[in-house]
């Protein structure tokens, strides 16, 4: 069984709404969204485009205003969450800087906003977040080792989004957001980096929020699958996913494993048949 | 026109350039043990050749208005000096007035990239000067400012300050929108954003800019040369007394220098961007 199913509220999103536009043609992202990702949870949120769960994830990084409602990350506001360094992203593209080897784009964040250390509360989650994690120890724990020089030029795609894995971890943040990493990558590697990425989240119990397309990959990787429908964006169900870990391949192809599949697919398929309310 | 005589040109050879197999790949672009691949060599070599005797046939028709190459060869070889000389004072015109332009355009395309307002207020007219052919302003500025080197420095930098502005400007801005919310959600500041990523970033447009702003330096400090009441020096000026006088092998020969000088100019600009952009899609490293 799990361990890190502390009731420590690290996320909380209370009655947030975001509309783009206005008039005939707004679009409500996120019509009045509660939620609450206990610490040290990994959190999958799923849906068809459109459903608002990308803007829901800016806006736990503090990229999105809400026009309405809360987010808090473990006690702090968004804003202040970021420049204490305790939100990591890794953005859906890896998002590297092509002038700069692997290792100089793993080491740059921690050169930027160095006042946010201080700033840091010792109490949100992470154990030890004093101490400089070993970049390069973690860059050869997911099999980078030989290219700690090389540019993200001369990376494969799935080794690019690994060393933007390994960037977002190496701040040891309390929350790491990830925007559909994995989406741009063929199923072999797609594989590895999820083993990878359940590694990284089992040694530094990191709270994870993933959003993803993928019903597999959600129920592979989450304690909790949080469903999402569009027009207006809302949550229309959690589950909780109640298999051991670690999910190995023989793990995915267990009856239990197709259940929560199945049922997650059917929740979708039903929110997408009856809109809340009539599409504008 | 008529056309030149057919056996005046090796045409056989030609056909075997094509037998030749091609290479396969591109070679680190201009590597020197590349040139000794007659493919390589043979076709820049024959279309000098052409050029050539389309000069010696032209000289040959209109004596007055093209000078035998030999004529222009004699220019040079009997005063070597005075084409240093005047190259010197040309390239310091245009190297300083570049030095300007580049100084002034970065930073104001810094500003530009980071106040909204100035970028609004400004960018319009810098577009609007950028396309407006400076050359034809020349004289007015070369009047107003009188004698002495400012008016050409300022011609000069004039000419390349507006690419330079624009391309930087654009290039500040290109930062992809998944990097600058990675580093927005560590709150990089303004100032770390822009030294890290922005600049970086701006700097395969910078370098656009240069290839074409410092062959054009020389473009700048001739003009300026030319409409400078008082200039003594320069090939500008070489080239507008030489004329005024009839000496065009002297005029031919003041050109054929100022062709050296900017490709040159253009030589070191590649050569340090190839150094530079590494990184960049243009020379990126194969994959492995």
């Amino acid at each position: 069984m799990n361990t890190r199913r502390t009731p420590v509220p690290g996320i909380v999103i209370d009655g947030v709404r975001k509309t783009y536009g206005s008039g005939d043609r707004a679009l409500v992202a996120l019509g009045g969204v509660d939620l609450t990702i206990p610490a040290g949870r990994f959190v999958s949120i799923i849906g068809p485009s459109g459903c608002g769960k990308s803007t829901l994830l800016r806006a736990i990084a503090g990229l999105e205003e809400p026009d309405a409602g809360t987010v808090s990350v473990f006690g702090a506001t968004p804003d202040e969450a970021c420049a204490a360094k305790m939100v990591g992203l890794v953005p859906q593209a890896p998002a590297l800087l092509p002038w700069k080897n692997v290792l100089q784009n793993v080491t740059l964040p921690h050169r930027v906003n160095r006042r946010a250390e201080r700033r840091r509360p010792t109490s949100a989650g992470t154990a030890d977040a004093s101490a400089a994690p070993d970049l390069e120890a973690m860059l050869r724990e997911v099999g980078l080792g030989d290219a700690l020089h090389k540019l993200p030029a001369q990376l494969s795609g799935g080794m690019q989004q690994r060393v933007a894995i390994v960037r977002a971890f190496g701040l040891r943040p309390d929350v790491l957001l990830m925007d559909e990493p994995f989406s741009a990558l063929d199923e072999f590697t797609r594989e590895t980096l999820q083993e990878h990425l359940l590694d990284l989240w089992d040694e530094y119990n990191t709270t994870v929020v993933f959003v993803t397309h993928s019903v597999t990959e959600a129920v592979r990787l989450s304690d909790t699958v949080v469903i999402m429908a569009p027009r207006p964006g809302r949550i229309v169900d959690v589950v909780d996913i109640d298999l051991p870990r670690p999910r190995g391949a023989a793990q995915i192809k267990t009856d239990a494993f197709h259940h929560y599949e199945d049922f997650i697919r059917e929740r979708l398929q039903e929110a997408w048949r009856s809109p809340a309310s009539a599409a504008a | 026109m008529t056309t030149i005589p057919s056996d005046a040109l090796p045409v056989p050879t030609v056909a075997a350039v094509d037998v030749e197999p091609a290479p396969a790949r591109r070679t680190g672009g201009t590597s020197l043990t590349s040139w000794l691949r007659p493919s390589r060599w043979l076709p820049l070599t024959l279309m000098i050749v052409v050029l050539a005797l389309l000069w010696w046939w032209g000289s040959e028709q209109l004596p007055y208005l093209l000078p035998p190459l030999s004529a222009v060869g004699q220019a040079l070889a009997d005063n070597p000096g005075f084409y240093l000389v005047n190259a010197w004072v040309t390239l310091q015109e245009a190297l300083i007035g570049l030095a300007i332009a580049f100084v002034t355009s970065f930073i104001l395309a810094i500003a530009v990239s980071e106040v909204p307002i100035l970028r609004r207020a400004i960018m319009p007219i810098a577009v609007v000067l950028n396309v407006t052919p400076l050359v034809a302003i020349a004289p007015a500025l070369v009047v107003a400012f009188g004698f002495g080197p400012e008016p050409k420095l300022i011609v000069t930098a004039l000419i390349c300050f507006f690419p330079i502005l624009i391309n930087v400007s654009i290039g500040l801005r290109s930062v992809p929108a998944p990097v600058m919310q990675f580093y927005s959600t560590i709150r990089a500041s303004r100032l770390e954003l822009l030294w890290h990523v922005r600049i970086p970033s701006s700097l395969p447009f910078l370098f656009a800019a240069l290839k074409i702003v410092f062959p054009l330096s020389v473009v700048g400090a001739v003009v300026a040369e030319m409409f400078a009441p008082g200039a003594a020096e320069g090939l500008g000026t070489a080239i507008k007394l030489a004329s005024a006088n009839n000496k065009l092998a002297v005029v031919y020969a003041s050109i054929f220098v100022l062709a050296l000088l900017g490709s040159a100019l253009l030589a070191i600009v590649t050569a340090v961007e190839r150094r530079v952009l590494h990184w960049h899609e243009s020379h990126a490293p194969a994959k492995g």
